[in-house]
């Protein structure tokens, strides 16, 4: 793009200088490929905002690592100020604690799941401080809300029967 | 201990706790986890599933979870081997065994803390009492210690010291004696192995208690009866005391079919009781293969032979069905052909000597379409769980086991009558080829066979319910077979290879085929005296004793030692 913009703008100080019309398309052609290339990083960049949106419901406020580091300066700053305005909407929404609204998008047929594991994970903790080991094909039924997050990574699978 | 109120002292513990359920790899276990599965829903208790299929897988499981759990409930393992001891428990955990393995062993009975037995107590136990087996050590002690402070003066110090040591002769002698009683006494009872009532059973009996029975878990547990049934674990006597007690649960909830205006939607699950043909997956098959894969058939005409293929020719024109008929899938013969099938086979089975053609099952539908007997559903499974693919792991093939058995997976339940129909022809193909190469011999004072590692399908009997039921179907065609009166009393060992690698094999321990068997097993015992004999490296690992894993160089010396034990 800076190629083009600087052929552009030595044309346009010729047509300036000498008076020359016939390079005036060039330089309006120049210009419209220099808008559309303009238009499609604006694009790819809008794009790359919204997956990020996108992560923050999927995994939740911490992004695991390999994620960051695929990620820009500002495109983390963006996220961290995004989590920022969502964490305040939910607070202000139900009462005094607020209501989370990251859990739960499907409406939950039941209190409690029956999960298969799909991969070995380790411990997991549940509400009562005591943990569960979730090893390769061992199968748990556990309150919904807890298993949610690891459903959604694929480490859980939620069997119906 | 036993535990006498299932509700009280088992469910309504568990309830408001998080458990750990260890479960078997046998169709019994998987239905008896799923009605369990069933009620723990109902009732929010969180629970984890682990599968295990061997002793090892046990252990390791149980040192992996021990800490996050209290509660633990075993399926048909664990009852006939001192729990504590394998699994060094802490102080505060509890197990609960519903086991179907007898005998059930005696610290097991006579711990009243930590092991409950959710077994009935009305199954013909006979554990030995508590004092025959159990003494207290005070009263010795109390005794020796009486010993030292003797008296002061001489003469009557000697007369005591005599006395004393005529005292202490008399205690020392009874002693022993008490002690070769004792060990005779758990000699007698832990020497046979056999089986208890359906563990399904029991669990739908605790639902029916808790009055949270439903018609799916009624089939489960004619499913784990009839696993039972079909490997022979049961005699026939308490299957059919069994069959009568899962009829009127039968009738009371499949009642409204019978009403012809308040009849169920026929997408509706009904169970429904069959005087059936004891064949294999008929219904699934072209009839004469299933008279050729059936075990009682194959081995009543002797398919092996050219002979047997004549008389099965002759049976057919018997019952006057047309050949070309028959081997169609059954599902397309003709229909005027099937309505009085049933009658017709039996008839002209009694005249070819098979009496027992029919047998009490039960039958389940749903929709136009899907239509399976107990039987059926026992093949699929035991299948599924024992198919030797090469990537899966054990626990794969449990949970796709576990799956087939909802209602909601019957595509994995076709796909394991698919493999089950495999299974079946593999195995009459292997009795086929070891009766014509005469590979059962007489080792004395039993059978053996042994399954060379070139032999096709020698993978689909790696696994020990296959191969279990590969022996024994090779025991029933080999009496009706052999002309040697006495090799028909005989138990049979089998012998197949289950890793090249390692060189080991599974070794199998059958019980003698007699019309009245109880269905003991002494194998058991006698596999683990001939291993501590010969030091062979054997591996007691299936929850079965009568079936261990053993290297292929101790093989010799271990049947040496097994016929010189036995005879």
């Amino acid at each position: 793009m800076k190629a083009l913009y600087e052929q552009n703008q030595s044309d346009v100080n010729e047509v300036k200088s000498g008076g020359q019309s016939d390079l005036i398309p060039t330089i309006k052609f120049r210009h419209c490929s220099l808008l559309r290339n303009r238009r499609c990083a604006v694009a790819y960049l809008y794009d790359r905002l919204l997956r990020i949106r996108a992560l923050r419901w999927e995994y939740g406020s911490v992004l695991p690592n390999a994620l960051r580091f695929h990620m820009s300066a500002e495109e983390m700053e963006w996220f961290n100020r995004y989590k920022k305005s969502l964490a305040t909407y939910m607070r202000s929404l139900g009462g005094d604690e607020g209501l989370d609204i990251t859990q739960d998008m499907k409406p939950p047929k039941s209190l409690y799941i029956e999960v298969r594991c799909l991969k070995d994970y380790g411990e997991f903790e549940v509400d009562d401080g005591t943990s569960v080991l979730l090893k390769k094909n061992s199968q748990h039924f556990l309150p919904r809300w807890k298993c949610e997050q690891l459903v959604r990574q694929g480490i859980l699978e939620h069997v119906l029967s | 201990m036993f535990v006498s109120d299932f509700r009280k002292e088992f469910y309504e513990v568990v309830q408001s706790q998080r458990v750990l359920l260890f479960v078997a790899s046998d169709v019994d276990a998987l239905c008896a986890c799923k009605i369990l599965q069933a009620l723990f829903q109902c009732d929010h208790v969180q629970y984890t599933l682990v599968p295990v299929s061997g002793w090892q897988e046990l252990e390791t499981a149980f040192l992996e979870h021990k800490e996050q759990f209290h509660y633990f409930i075993l399926i048909n393992c664990g009852a006939n081997v001192d729990l504590l001891d394998i699994l060094q428990p802490d102080e505060d955990a509890i197990f609960f065994v519903c086991d179907t393995h007898r005998p059930v062993n005696v610290v097991n009975v006579y711990n009243d803390a930590q092991i409950k037995l959710l077994i009935k107590q009305d199954d013909d136990l006979e554990v030995p009492a508590y004092d025959d087996i159990f003494r207290d050590e005070e009263e010795d002690e109390e005794h020796s210690g009486s010993e030292s402070d003797n008296g002061s003066e001489p003469s009557e110090k000697r007369t005591r010291l005599e006395e004393e040591i005529v005292a202490r002769t008399m205690k020392r002698r009874q002693r022993r004696e008490w002690e070769a009683q004792r060990r005779d006494i758990l000699f007698d009872y832990e020497q046979y192995e056999y089986h208890g009532t359906s563990s399904a059973m029991v669990m739908f009996d605790l639902a029916w208690m808790m009055s949270k029975d439903l018609n799916d878990m009624l089939w489960w547990a004619i499913v784990g009866l009839t696993d039972q049934w079909v490997q022979d674990k049961i005699t026939q006597m308490k299957y059919v005391t069994d069959v009568g007690v899962l009829q009127r649960h039968v009738s009371r909830h499949n009642h409204r079919n019978e009403d012809e205006e308040n009849a169920l939607s026929v997408d509706c699950t009904r169970i429904s009781f069959e005087y059936d043909l004891r064949l294999a997956l008929y219904q699934h098959w072209s009839l004469h293969d299933s008279l050729c894969n059936t075990c009682y058939t194959a081995a009543r005409f002797k398919l092996w032979s050219v002979h047997g293929q004549k008389r099965l020719q002759e049976f057919l024109a018997d019952v006057g069905l047309p050949l070309k008929q028959v081997k169609q899938k059954f599902q397309s013969m003709d229909i005027s052909l099937k309505e009085n099938l049933r009658e017709m086979i039996e008839e002209s089975a009694n005249k070819f000597g098979m009496k027992d053609m029919r047998v009490q099952t039960f039958s389940i539908h749903f929709g136009f379409k899907h239509r399976f007997l107990a039987s059926d559903v026992v093949f699929a499974t035991m299948s599924l769980m024992e198919s030797p693919k090469k990537d899966s792991s054990g626990t794969d093939n449990f949970i796709q086991a576990l799956d087939s058995l909802s209602r909601s997976n019957l595509d994995k339940l076709y796909h394991g009558l698919e493999l089950a129909k495999k299974q079946l022809q593999a195995t009459q193909q292997t009795i086929a080829s070891c009766l014509c190469t005469n590979l059962v011999i007489s080792q004395g004072p039993f059978l053996y066979c042994s399954l060379m590692e070139g032999t096709p399908d020698i993978a689909l009997f790696s696994k020990p319910a296959s191969l279990t039921l590969l022996s024994r179907y090779l025991l029933k065609s080999f009496v009706f077979s052999t002309k040697n009166r006495r090799c028909k009393l005989l138990p049979l060992v089998m012998a197949a290879p289950l890793s090249v690698e390692q060189g080991t094999v599974t070794v199998v321990g059958i019980p003698p085929e007699t019309d009245s068997s109880d269905r003991k097993n002494f194998f058991g015992r006698a596999f683990e005296k001939a291993a501590e004999s010969t030091n062979s490296r054997t591996l007691h690992n299936h929850f079965d004793l009568s079936v261990i894993e053993l290297k292929a160089e101790d093989r010799s010396k271990f049947l040496d030692a097994l016929v010189s034990l036995l005879s």
